[in-house]
């Protein structure tokens, strides 16, 4: 029992220590971000007018956005069907969920035109008619549904059973926010890179891996990465049911890409030769081998399945190969100028620029500011 | 009320961009930002290349995609003449606009100038507005999308909205050779030097340019996105028509 208890203060330091960390590295890249955006506008992105409308910055608010709603589905289907030792993981796998999501709207209205217009702008639009009016209206409900959750966790002794109506409507306003993400490029018809009738199902399953690879590696992070002081109950819960559904995600998410990769490459639709040139990028390789099957790899192989280092590793190249996969599908979907004439190339070119860039190390401290916060200060850990 | 059009005669454009520079004086557009554009598109190497070129400017759509995905209604269809309009007041400069225009004729500027040197630089605005040019046109209003184009939003072809709006009410088509219309011609139609462009209401059954579209056959560009132009255009009348792959609109059935 004592041993526990230093070791919980032990972790406490830790967080408190990423926590500032994090601040750090906050002040530092978003204020070069912000100075970058004072001095040069959105002249400091590299999207253009030639087709790439949405660069890097859209696709780290749509990666942190699905996390986020990945990890609400994760937490409120423990909740809703789970039994007590799903327990250990539901307060983090919420508040990360809250965490994740800032950091995607902080980049977000970085790159807006108007960010402060926005926020009157479209809940008084009424704008029925556009995916993205749902999109914020469903994001701003499921915002509120989290925090109810959260306040509602907050005494130690809460049970399962009184929350699963609220989780009921967490988990529908996270499939729901999901889904309409998968539309607003879903619908796009004349862009059959994107377009597909079962792009909100694939989001949501890309969600739910990603909330499962940071339920993963944020409790590692939690107890400082150090697997001695990973209780019981969160070792058998990783070795056994999670690690079996981490590898079913990541299994039908790879079903997902290669599905579309297969009928991109003998498609004959205008867009879909950018398959051509990504399914033979390093970047594609680098995603479907490491990113995805190593872990598969790691996570099925008895020998390392209940390794903790493993398991680790696998969660950080599940994280990295979704923002690979979210970067080429947003991009992908608009490498192909569209009535350009012949001064445009056939293919566009985009990388990001040390301004994007660094806005993702906006959202990466940011998220894990708040996160350690919640860790230091609601014992995110804590089974009661 | 009237549902003004455009028809393009392809045969007769030589693809001098005349069109482009008037809508660009007209409309203040900066350097290489051009609402309005004759693509140039070559096909073959050389010595075997054939060079084509085709006028595009919006196509303001009936049933426009633009409007639809727009989270603010900052873009929407103006029911008295069918303008496709843009209220700077109200983007927030998300551009789903952009990405959703199949045609890819709507404008966020505030990226890297597509001209250098970049003439913000030179011209700069003190009122939020993308610059100050020596030269402005009298007409602004920024709910219509008209004016210097603002900070931070989209903006996009009013089908000059200005002159057009003014058109004595029941004219069915405004032609430059008509002295008391001709200041309500759009730009780009009146300094048309071939007279490969045509402007008019769609909705009237006898007007100049619904005559043009039956007898040439005049095309809708990518038809099959559902976006029904208002803009037609011509490419001889020997040929058989492109049908259109949609149900009928209720105005189509009138
Ligand atoms: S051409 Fe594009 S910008 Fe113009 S009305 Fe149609 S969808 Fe909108
Ligand atoms: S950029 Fe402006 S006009 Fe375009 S969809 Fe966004 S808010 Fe609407």
């Amino acid at each position: 029992m004592t041993s526990v208890t230093v070791s919980n203060k032990e972790i406490s330091g830790k967080q408190l220590g990423i926590m500032l960390l994090a601040l750090i590295g906050l002040l530092i890249a978003g204020g070069m971000a912000v100075n970058n955006l004072l001095v040069e506008g959105h002249a400091a992105y590299n999207t253009d007018n030639l087709g790439l409308f949405w660069g890097f910055p859209i696709v780290i608010y749509d990666y942190f956005l699905l996390t986020s709603t990945g990890l609400a589905m994760v937490a409120s289907m423990a909740l809703i069907f789970g039994g007590e030792e799903y327990r250990p993981i539901i307060r983090r796998a919420l508040w990360l969920a809250l965490a994740g999501l800032l950091g995607g709207v902080a980049v977000l209205m970085m790159e807006l035109g108007h960010p402060l217009r926005a926020l009157w702008a479209i809940p008084f639009s009424f704008a029925f008619s556009s995916p993205l009016y749902w999109k914020v209206m469903a994001v701003s409900f499921y915002v509120i549904s989290l925090l109810i959750l959260q306040v509602r966790m907050l005494k130690a002794d809460w049970r399962m059973q009184d929350l699963r109506i609220n989780a009921m409507v967490t988990l529908v306003l996270a499939l729901g926010v999901t889904a309409i993400a998968g539309v607003v490029y879903g619908s796009q018809s004349f862009r059959p890179f994107w377009a597909s009738g079962d792009i909100p199902v694939a989001f949501i399953f890309e969600s739910l891996l990603g909330g499962l690879a940071f339920v993963f590696f944020f409790t590692y992070l939690a107890y400082a990465f150090n697997p001695a002081a990973v209780p019981e109950s969160v070792k058998r819960l990783f070795n056994d049911r999670l690690a079996n559904l981490l590898a079913l995600a990541i299994f039908i998410h790879l079903l997902f890409v290669l599905a579309r990769m297969s009928s991109g490459l003998y498609g004959n639709a205008e867009g879909l030769q950018v398959w051509q040139t990504l399914a033979t990028s390093p970047l594609f390789f680098a995603e479907i081998i490491i990113g995805l099957l190593l872990p598969l790899v790691l996570l099925m192989y008895p020998g390392t399945r209940t390794s903790p280092w493993a398991q680790i590793l696998a969660s950080l190249l599940v994280m990295n190969a979704l923002l690979i996969s979210r970067y080429e599908y947003i991009i992908g979907g608009q490498l192909v100028p569209l009535f350009k004439g012949s001064w445009a190339p056939e293919l566009l070119s985009y990388a990001p620029s040390p301004t994007e860039w660094l806005l993702l190390l906006v959202a990466i401290f940011l998220s894990n500011a708040v996160n350690a916060f919640g860790e230091v200060t609601l014992r995110l850990g804590r089974e009661g | 009320m009237a549902k003004w059009g455009m028809v393009i005669d392809l045969d007769k454009c030589t693809g001098c961009q005349a069109c482009t520079t008037a809508c660009a004086m007209e409309n203040n557009r900066l350097p290489g930002e051009n609402w309005q554009d004759v693509l140039f598109y070559h096909e073959g190497t050389y010595p075997n290349v054939k060079l084509m070129w085709f006028p595009r400017p919006c196509m303001h759509c009936e049933n426009p995609s633009c409007v639809s995905v727009c989270p603010t209604k900052a873009t929407y269809k103006d029911p008295d003449g069918g303008f496709v309009l843009m209220d700077y007041n109200k983007c927030i400069g998300c551009k789903y606009c952009q990405v959703a225009c199949p045609y890819g004729v709507r404008f966020y500027v505030d990226e890297k100038a597509v001209v250098q040197p970049d003439i913000r630089g030179v011209f700069p605005s003190e009122t939020g507005r993308q610059w100050d040019p020596p030269y402005k046109g009298p007409q602004d209003d920024p709910s219509r999308g008209i004016g210097i184009q603002p900070h931070g939003v989209v903006s996009k072809c009013t089908f000059c909205y200005h002159k057009v709006s003014k058109a004595p009410k029941g004219v069915a088509d405004l032609d430059e050779d008509i002295p008391e219309l001709k200041e309500y011609v759009p730009a780009c139609v009146r300094v048309c030097a071939p007279k490969a462009r045509f402007f008019g209401d769609l909705d009237q059954p006898n007007s100049n340019v619904n005559k043009m579209i039956a007898d040439k056959r005049g095309v809708r560009l990518k038809d099959e996105t559902g976006n029904k132009p208002q803009v037609y255009y011509l490419s001889g009348g020997a040929t058989a028509s492109v049908p259109s792959l949609r149900s009928m609109s209720d105005s189509d059935k009138g």
